[in-house]
């Protein structure tokens, strides 16, 4: 065994222990002041499970809508030769620099009534500002270097002779793209959904301006918490924030079996 | 009835690969193509394959069976592809692998499905894989990763077996059963191959015949007897083993290297030239008295080790170096020390002048 084995395990657990797991456990703990029948009342309350839906399903869409997009970009990038492919290479990044409430402020000016786009869409009777379509779009907006940055190398790194392999075979372009192309894709576009979707859920400076936060309607859940905490009720505002981690959390495992899954065929242990 | 490339020119930027290459491969033949690294053996193939296309449009032309195939793509062709890092495709089983060409058939020419199971059962038994059906290309070795791309490749039935140097990935015992395999196999079934290989012993062990390549031109194209018996140029004789250089003069019918006369028939009527002469380390005989016309030549160094023994010599007259291969009984009947004085007969002489051959 390497040397150093006991102090890096120990400083790993430590560190892992006060960055990750106190915080977390601090989540669940403050919880507990709530009584059961209370706790219940705090995570079932209308706006709360309107807010759920809202928040895990635009989530969900976004990150969805960015795996296909965020795939052409990729394809793009690392498949064609073209003037300013550095530049058009270093915006899929901006997105993860920017302040989000910059990218909130931004968004909101862009897509109110009289923003540039807004009043572009005003006439074909579609509002993005104060409903779930803007949250949805701040989503997507955020989302999409997470796609772009996981599948760009493992594309990168695919093997022209592959698909030289499948058309010397009789495979046409489609066929390629669709058996051998994808099926290479898809762990690295789980893995980038998964960091989409889970950034998503999470979001909250990009959203709130143009969302308009009206309840029932364009409230995400981390807004209803922040209006418990605003009222210092920090009991429910965990109650609620454990709805968020353990869903999140339960989601997360998912997709990491299933990229575990279409991943099986790199192991090396004879079965 | 053939394969047959004409005309063929291909251009990389700067670098000619192919230079107006033409080749014949008939019908059932089993063809090297043996060159150095950036001669265009690989280019030549897989311009056959379709995976490349000739720069002189109009003049160039593949043809499978007569049948002119120069525009269509690699997808139509029905050349099987074997490539030298397998491209196998990783997320399938072994068996999914070789059914690949049989299920992207359009549905009017796609057999049913117990049909491809047949075959591809068939093709498993053909390459000694049949346990190995439902694993995946990362669980199995390198041979037979090879076995597993030819089998696939041979699953659509293809006109011609395009192997790119099937055997250069894999270490140097597993080479050997696995050409000797290929060869068997290429008896059994008799499909049209093309194999690209930069390993001489490999070319003429396996092949019916062998086309040497240098700088984008086929150099010589013959049986591997042919070829090492009568090499067209010093190029051909040098990559086709080792070699002695003598240099000397020719004149009718004899070589004179260092003062001693050679009679040399192939020479018969030339004229009197600076020569050199080509002679293989085993055609030469080490003597410690002239028998006959001789060249005197000091030891350097011996060694025995292996199945032969390889000797340095030196010629006293000009100070080059030789190196001469002998049986272990001549070597031991002889027990040169280095320093000593012998004598060397040369046979099979082959002289060029000029680049070309007498």
């Amino acid at each position: 065994m390497l040397p150093g084995f006991k102090l890096t395990l120990g400083f790993t657990l430590f560190y892992l222990g006060l960055i990750v797991l106190i915080p977390l456990a601090a989540v669940f703990w403050k919880t507990t002041t709530l009584t059961w029948p209370q706790f219940w009342q705090t995570i079932t309350m209308p706006t709360a499970m309107a807010s759920y839906r809202l928040t895990f399903g635009a989530s969900f869409l976004a990150a969805l809508v960015n795996v296909i997009f965020g795939l052409i970009v990729a394809w793009v990038l690392v498949r064609y030769e073209f003037f300013g492919k550095k530049i058009v290479d270093a915006l899929v990044d901006l997105p993860f620099a920017l302040p989000t409430a910059v990218a909130g402020i931004t968004l909101a000016a862009l897509y109110s009534k009289t923003g540039w786009i807004g009043q572009l869409l005003e006439p074909l009777g579609i509002k993005a500002a104060n409903t779930q379509l803007g949250i949805f779009i701040a989503l997507t907006f955020i989302g999409l270097p997470f796609i772009v940055r996981t599948v760009q190398p493992i594309l990168e790194d695919l093997d022209p002779e592959l698909e030289e392999a499948a058309s010397s075979l009789g495979a046409n372009r489609w066929q390629v793209f669709w058996r051998v192309v994808l099926p290479m894709l898809t762990p690295a576009l789980l893995t980038g959904f998964a960091l989409a979707f889970a950034r998503a859920l999470g979001e909250y400076g990009s959203v709130i301006f143009i969302a308009g936060n009206i309840p029932m309607k364009t409230q995400i859940t981390p807004v209803i918490i922040m209006g418990e905490l605003d009222m210092f009720d920090y009991g429910k505002a965990t109650a609620i924030a454990v709805v968020m981690l353990v869903v999140s959390f339960v989601l997360l495992l998912t997709i990491n079996v299933l990229q575990w899954w279409t991943n099986r065929y790199n192991t090396n242990n004879l079965a | 009835m053939s394969v047959e490339v004409k005309n063929v020119t291909k251009k990389f930027g700067n670098f000619t690969a192919l230079d107006n290459v033409s080749l014949k491969v008939e019908s059932g033949e089993l063809v090297a193509l043996l060159g150095p690294s950036g001669s265009g053996k690989t280019t030549l193939l897989r311009t056959i394959a379709g995976l490349e296309f000739p720069d002189n449009t109009g003049e160039a032309q593949v043809l499978f069976y007569g049948e002119d195939v120069t525009q269509i793509p690699a997808s139509e062709r029905k050349a099987g592809f074997a490539f030298q890092h397998y491209a196998l495709f990783r997320h399938m089983s072994v068996f999914e692998n070789i059914a690949f060409g049989l299920r992207v058939r359009p549905k009017t020419t796609r057999p049913p499905e117990n049909e491809i199971r047949a075959r591809v059962e068939k093709l498993l038994k053909l390459i000694q894989l049949e346990p190995m059906a439902k694993r995946f290309p990362s669980q199995l070795s390198g041979g037979q990763r090879q076995r597993v791309a030819l089998a696939r490749a041979l699953a659509v039935e293809p006109k011609v077996l395009l192997l790119d140097e099937p055997f250069g990935a894999l270490d140097a015992k597993v080479r050997k059963e696995l050409r000797r395999w290929l060869r068997q196999l290429h008896d059994e079934i008799h499909v049209t191959t093309l194999f690209v290989t930069h390993d001489q012993e490999e070319a003429l062990e396996v092949s019916d015949r062998v086309a040497i390549l240098r700088a984008g031109k086929i150099e010589q194209i013959g049986t591997p007897e042919e070829i090492y018996d009568r090499p067209a140029s010093p190029f051909v004789y040098d990559f086709l083993g080792n070699v002695n250089l003598f240099s000397g003069r020719v004149k009718d019918g004899a070589m004179v290297i260092g003062g001693t006369e050679f009679a040399t028939p192939d020479a018969t009527g030339e004229k009197d030239s600076d020569a050199v002469a080509f002679v293989r380390p085993h055609d030469i005989r080490v003597t410690r008295q002239p028998l006959g016309p001789a060249l005197p030549a000091l030891v350097v160094r011996s060694n025995a080790a292996g199945p032969v023994a390889n000797l340095q010599l030196k010629r006293q007259d000009s100070g080059e170096i030789f190196t001469v291969q002998l049986s272990k009984e001549l070597f031991q009947e002889l027990s040169p020390k280095p320093g000593e004085q012998v004598f060397v007969e040369l046979k099979n002489v082959k002289i060029f002048s000029d680049d070309y051959s007498i």
